[in-house]
């Protein structure tokens, strides 16, 4: 396959050279400041409201949701927009059930505000096993799709572009910690947000500058015509649109990279303003896509479908070259390789911020707490962490490398979406505001949204028993419908069968520090 | 596990402070009715993209159609919602914690002083200040910004 920017390597390589130099800089500066577990997994919680919310939406807004949603719409219209609705209003679940009381009752990892009034090991084993199956999926997920990426762009081949995407990461992880990764994800939530700007001003500027124009030239652009305008090209069956939408809008708030990212403030006050930052920019962000994915129906029409490859991911970057004047063009030329760096920015530091949570899941959860019982030194958790976070990369980087570019990414995304809504979700909800839950439940809950997610997502079309095969034991694309209320029965069923005199009492505790924010955890001073 | 910043703290006994219900009150008055909410008109839009596509592809104006009005619906609720639950929030429940902290840092101690927690005495591991600190009144919201 030629790269698309066959011509252009040394303008898109010097790009991604200067954005690799400034990160790295960074993660020296970082490295300095990280002795400390709170300073190696939460920054120090030295991070203002307004910075988190800039990593937090540097985390959050993936290739897939840069790429991903404006290829969708690009290929099937009105279904992408869905997508970008379900990414965004999750937010609001987050703020208003989450935010707060995970910064004010947490410490490291979401198995912090579990195992604060469960049984501490097996709460801990069972939060970490949700956290690390969301990891290995989007973790796998994204250097996958980096390695495609990268290889259409640059033109080096799939398995070095994914080497060199999990060096880097790890790079920032193990040497600069939380500090590097959050100023890595600040620092591409500005390009991306910069990047989709300037693509969507010259997008309007093709139609007059009147955003209204984009629908109806854009469906004169499309075979599909008027459906182009209308659900249904990509989700055919209504089920799988109410399963899909339940799994974004839930799934977010089980994320554990992002609810890790609350630890890194310093009160539950910059939490909650970091939320509201995120969701602006987000916002925005999401609102531009749609601009784009309609852009490049009208500007790349019909005959671009192939040049943007399969699920349309190449779009956006085809657009940029359109836009710029062409290929061949010095326009053309600089803004692909522009688009392309933001590309390779956006995927680093979404999968830096996985790499750190699994660290926290394996180090601090199952190495500290669960094998030494907590009798470890700060010392030994740190190196514990640094060697986890370089187990979790090597691993994602070979399984990554041996599935090749034919892993599907949507099918890993959307698997972790739903293992974090129906298994990390109902126990971290449940354990804050539901008196009487204990730890059988969080263990039967968590474990039952992971496997019935796994299994269903396994027995769906499209897995089962081969891609685009009819006869699957599972109906949906999407478990949600399904694994999500698995979960919070789980979690139910757990509670009601077995009595634990000790989460009752301890929940006392959890619920006044995670509504009052007494005795939660401090910034380090310095 | 009762021993928080080197002194104790009765759980219970903030629990049933007429602040504390009031806090909790508060934040669900505003938190229940919201949630419900942005769900019902989430999931109205996801239904009905699922259900009546010929609806939501009627044109309002030039090709712009009923499913992206409501889906620019679904941007302005994300936006409005949350920027009026932080001003609820600064100006209905911050106080109100404050008061919390001030309530509960005039408890009479029900343990002794000294930090139960052996972590907490070679200090570092849970990052907590040491006990003088921590039992002098609570620091109000703008002094803790102020300690970064």
């Amino acid at each position: 396959m030629t790269p698309i920017a066959a011509d252009l390597n040394e303008l898109a390589l010097g790009i991604f050279a200067l954005i690799v130099a400034i990160t790295l800089g960074i993660t020296y500066w970082a490295s300095k400041r990280t002795r400390s577990a709170t300073e190696f997994w939460a920054a120090g919680r030295g991070i203002t409201g307004v910075q988190n919310g800039f990593a937090i939406a540097g985390d959050y807004m993936s290739a897939a949701s840069f790429l991903g949603i404006a290829g969708l719409i690009f290929l099937f219209g009105f279904d992408g927009v869905l997508y970008a609705v379900g990414f965004l209003v999750a937010f609001l679940t987050v703020l208003f059930l989450l935010a707060e009381r995970m910064r004010n009752a947490g410490k490291y990892t979401i198995a912090d505000v579990l195992s604060f009034r469960l049984n501490q090991r097996p709460a801990r084993a069972a939060a970490a096993l949700g956290t690390l199956a969301v990891a290995a999926f989007y973790l796998i997920a994204q250097m996958v799709g980096a390695g495609v990426l990268i290889q259409a762009l640059v033109g080096i081949d799939f398995w070095l572009a994914v080497v060199v995407t999990g060096v880097f990461m790890l790079c920032y992880v193990v040497f600069g910690g939380m500090i590097a990764t959050t100023w890595v994800q600040i620092i591409k939530a500005g390009l991306l947000l910069v990047g989709a700007f300037v693509l969507a001003i010259l997008v309007l500027n093709r139609v007059g500058w009147n955003p209204l124009d984009l629908f109806g030239k854009a469906a004169d652009a499309s075979d599909d015509g008027k459906k182009y305008l209308e659900p249904g090209l990509f989700l055919p069956k209504p089920i799988d649109t109410v399963s899909l939408g339940l799994a974004l809008v839930l799934g977010t708030a089980g994320l554990p990279h992002i609810l890790m990212r609350f630890f890194t403030v310093p009160d539950a006050k910059a939490a909650r303003s970091s939320v509201v930052w995120a969701m602006f920019l987000i916002g925005a962000f999401y609102l531009m896509v749609t601009a784009l994915g309609l852009g490049a129906r009208i500007v790349l029409g019909s005959g671009g479908e192939e040049a943007a490859g399969k699920g349309g991911n190449l779009a956006a970057p085809l657009l940029a070259q359109a836009l710029g004047g062409g290929e061949g063009t010095v326009g053309g030329d600089l803004l692909l390789a522009f688009i392309a760096a933001v590309a390779f920015a956006t995927i680093l530091a979404v999968v830096a911020g996985l790499v750190i949570s699994a660290s926290g899941a394996v180090a601090h959860d199952v190495w500290s707490n669960i094998i030494r019982h907590d009798r470890d030194s700060e010392h030994e958790e740190i190196l514990v962490a640094r060697l986890a976070a370089l187990g979790v990369g090597a691993v994602s980087i070979v399984i990554a490398i041996v599935g090749g570019s034919g892993l599907n990414v949507s099918f890993m995304v959307g698997l972790a979406f739903a293992v974090a809504a129906s298994a990390n979700f109902p126990a971290l909800l449940l354990a804050l505001t539901w008196r009487r839950f204990n730890t059988t439940g969080a263990v039967v809950g968590v474990t039952l949204g992971v496997v019935s997610s796994i299994a269903l997502v396994i027995m769906s079309p499209g897995v089962w028993p081969g891609p685009d095969s009819e006869g699957s034991p599972f109906p949906l694309a999407n478990p949600g419908i399904v694994s999500i209320p698995l979960g919070f029965l789980g979690c139910w069923l757990g509670t009601m069968l077995s009595h634990e005199r000790r989460a009752e009492r301890t929940f006392h505790e959890l619920y006044v520090r995670s509504e009052t924010g007494i005795g939660a955890e401090r910034a380090v001073t310095h | 596990m009762d021993v928080t910043n080197g002194r104790s703290v009765d759980w219970e006994r903030i629990e049933r402070l007429p602040e504390f219900r009031e806090l909790v009150a508060r934040r669900r008055r505003f938190v229940l009715p919201a949630t419900a909410f942005f769900l019902i008109w989430y999931f109205g839009f996801i239904i009905l993209a699922g259900y009546a596509e010929d609806f939501m592809g009627t044109s309002i104006y030039e090709g712009f159609t009923v499913g992206y009005g409501l889906a620019l619906t679904q941007f302005v609720v994300v936006a409005v919602l949350g920027l009026s639950y932080l001003r609820y929030a600064e100006r209905e429940l911050d106080p109100l914690r404050v008061r919390i902290d001030e309530a509960a840092a005039g408890f009479e101690p029900t343990q002794a002083e000294a930090p139960a927690d052996p972590h907490a005495v070679h200090g570092g591991r849970f990052d907590r200040p040491p006990p003088e600190t921590a039992t002098a009144p609570a620091a109000p919201p703008a002094d803790r910004e102020a300690e970064r």
